[in-house]
């Protein structure tokens, strides 16, 4: 399989973690959970797809399953008021652990699979046929739903306000908005984006369940948030170029290359994370591209 | 109210037990064997030593609103120092090469959250996003280095350090594995303690945790109080490092830390940010450590097991934290 057939492949977790992710804090959640939330999705998508042999189920189960995960986190900091962080580490040490315990048994099993779905006449196209058009359904549904995303973000009405609800609470709430729906829904969306990236893992991915299956993923899905500058569009091309970083690192290995410098690729998306978040740091840029200014604060109406 | 919400948090894993088809009263006999037993007990205290050490120095910049996330990285960097000396010194007696490892995991360690520290005091730049990409590059760096440069060349190809020799090994207690890094971590806890207590900077750190602008308004320094917290905070976890490479493991290796730094962020919050309160809360969730092993070998469960019962403690203490903290009247209202 090409370089960058398995780069596009390596970060399709990515894509989907990160473009949930982006909802989750535009809105003002900070969600730490994102590696729980994945590592749930990989285990019940495997196991839905071991006991009932349908991928269908398997993968929709999945978004349940981060769904219901992310709807912990999004009651315990929007409605709770509680710390978002310690809520978010929660759910990760949560997600990991159900993961790995309720995956135990299943260690070193195979499940039916994701199959590869080329598109009829766009697979055919010379060079980016089989790198784009020849992967599977996940794929697709992961380019598709970050271009969607984006127009839906900044093109939409219903983005608009989860935008204001990140940047300033208070005022969107003055002005009608539902605050507490808005960090609700779009906090459940980063945890079916989440599921999603998981059931990828576990059902194309992965040849087999293993223990640890998301490797961490989730940590840098929150750096490419930050990588991306919040915005879906660069969310495709951060995820493709570290997915590149991973195919490219693991063609090193199998040609015998020492696993030396890997590492200092792998440091890139968390050192570009922040030199990108210092450079963001001028107040002029701030307001063009920053961080959300909300995230990480509970909303509370009546206190300023 | 606290022990409630933890013996309910813990209860509540039963079902998942059934749901694997184990009997729940056999993993709760596991569990309670680990508390005990006196070996269950020592090894309890001997896992929660880092724990210990780490969320002790926790207390300190999550009183003043600074979240550091960065405790693992700052751990790692620490065990990296700390390794550094034993290739530096190898021969030196013990006294001076523990001493200098443990300088130098506390200054790696507090190195390492220095930078975020300043970013955050002199950009502004979200300290909770910077301490946790600083983890996965500290993580990666002792990665770098046990697969590459300090790999043992008798161990098989695994990535780790060769064992320590005997002079860089902490002291232990005959009979058990608890070193001495249970001593430092409890005058740590003392020091931390009368350091937020009783100290000038203990003070001007509770102020700007309740409020920047007052803070700045009673002439307190946030970038000298900001770096002088994180540099104590890095330090402790650092120390944590030095103490699992030095006391328990014996080396340095890849997961030298399998998330204890994301651990005492946990027990520093269930502790209520008190030094002193986080002592017995490391050693309980070191027992959790304990009994996730027990599990492992005794009932064939995954270890995460332990990640269950330590997720499912903590939800519950949220939530009953906030219905005390709040007197919630949960209404859907529209504006």
């Amino acid at each position: 399989m090409s370089l960058l057939a398995h780069t596009v492949q390596a970060g399709t977790p990515l894509l989907f973690g990160t473009v949930g992710e982006i909802y989750a804090e535009r809105s003002g959640v900070l969600n730490l959970g994102v590696e729980g939330m994945m590592a749930i999705g990989a285990l019940i998508a495997f196991m839905t797809s071991f006991y009932t042999g349908n991928i269908g189920l398997a993968i929709a189960s999945a978004m349940i399953a981060g769904a219901l995960l992310s709807l912990i986190h999004a009651f315990l900091s929007t409605s709770m008021r509680a710390n978002q962080i310690v809520s978010g580490l929660a759910i990760t040490i949560l997600g990991l652990g159900l993961s790995g315990f309720l995956g135990k048994p299943m260690i070193g099993m195979t499940a039916p699979r994701l199959t590869s779905f080329p598109i009829p006449i766009l697979a055919e196209i010379p060079i980016i046929g089989p790198i784009l058009f020849s992967q599977d359904v996940l794929v697709y549904t992961s380019i598709l739903s970050a271009l969607v995303l984006w127009f839906v973000l900044f093109k939409t009405r219903p983005g608009l306000n989860a935008r204001s609800v990140g940047e300033n609470p208070a005022m969107a709430d003055s002005l009608g908005l539902n605050v507490y729906l808005i960090r609700y829904v779009c906090v459940l969306l980063g945890g079916v984006m989440a599921g999603l990236a998981g059931a990828y893992l576990s059902l194309m991915y992965t040849p087999l369940w293993i223990e640890g299956m998301t490797a961490g993923r989730g940590w840098i899905v929150i750096a490419l948030t930050i990588f991306a500058t919040w915005n879906p569009l660069r969310a495709l091309l951060g995820a493709y170029l570290f997915g590149g970083v991973y195919a490219l690192q693991f063609r090193l290995q199998a040609i015998g290359i020492a696993t030396q410098t890997p590492q200092f690729l792998l440091m890139l998306p968390y050192i570009t994370a922040i030199v990108g978040l210092v450079l963001i740091s001028a107040e002029a840029v701030k307001r063009r591209i920053g961080v959300p200014a909300a995230l990480g604060l509970p909303y509370v109406r009546g206190e300023s | 109210m606290p022990v409630i919400s933890l013996v309910l948090g813990f209860l509540s894993a039963a079902p998942l037990f059934f749901a694997i088809g184990v009997n729940p009263i056999l993993a709760y006999q596991q569990v309670l064997g680990v508390f005990l037993s006196v070996d269950g007990l020592t090894e309890s205290l001997t896992r929660g030593i880092p724990l210990m050490l780490a969320s002790i120095g926790l207390c300190l910049p999550f009183k003043m609103n600074f979240w550091n996330i960065g405790a693992e990285g700052q751990l790692f960097m620490g065990a990296f120092g700390a390794t550094a000396m034993v290739f530096l010194l190898p021969e030196s007696p013990a006294f001076i090469l523990l001493g200098s490892m443990m300088i130098m995991g506390f200054i790696f360690g507090g190195l390492w959250g220095l930078i975020p520290a300043y970013l955050k005091a002199r950009l502004e730049v979200n300290e909770v996003l910077t301490t946790l990409m600083l983890n996965s590059v500290a993580i990666l760096w002792v990665d770098y280095l046990v697969y590459g440069p300090w790999r043992d060349p008798e161990g098989f190809g695994f990535p780790l350090t060769p064992m320590f020799p005997l002079n860089a090994r902490l002291p232990w207690i005959p009979g058990t594995r608890i070193h001495a890094g249970l001593l430092i971590g409890l005058i740590c806890a003392v020091i931390v303690y009368v350091f937020l207590a009783r100290s000038k900077w203990g003070y001007e750190l509770k102020v700007t945790g309740e409020s920047r602008l007052a803070a700045k308004y009673a002439g307190i320094n946030y970038l000298r109080l900001t770096l002088l917290v994180m540099l104590i905070s890095g330090g402790l976890a650092g120390l944590a490092g030095m103490g699992l490479v030095s006391g328990i493991v014996l080396r340095l290796r890849h997961g030298i830390s399998p998330g204890y730094g994301y651990s005492a962020i946990i027990i520093a919050w269930l502790a209520r940010l008190h030094p002193l309160a986080a002592i017995p809360v490391s050693i309980l969730f070191g027992g959790l450590l304990v009994a996730g092993d027990a599990l492992q070998i005794g009932l064939g469960l995954a270890f995460a097991t332990a990640l269950v019962f330590q997720a499912l403690i903590l939800l519950f203490v949220v939530g009953a934290e906030v219905l005390t903290r709040y007197r919630l009247v949960l209404t859907w209202e529209r504006s």
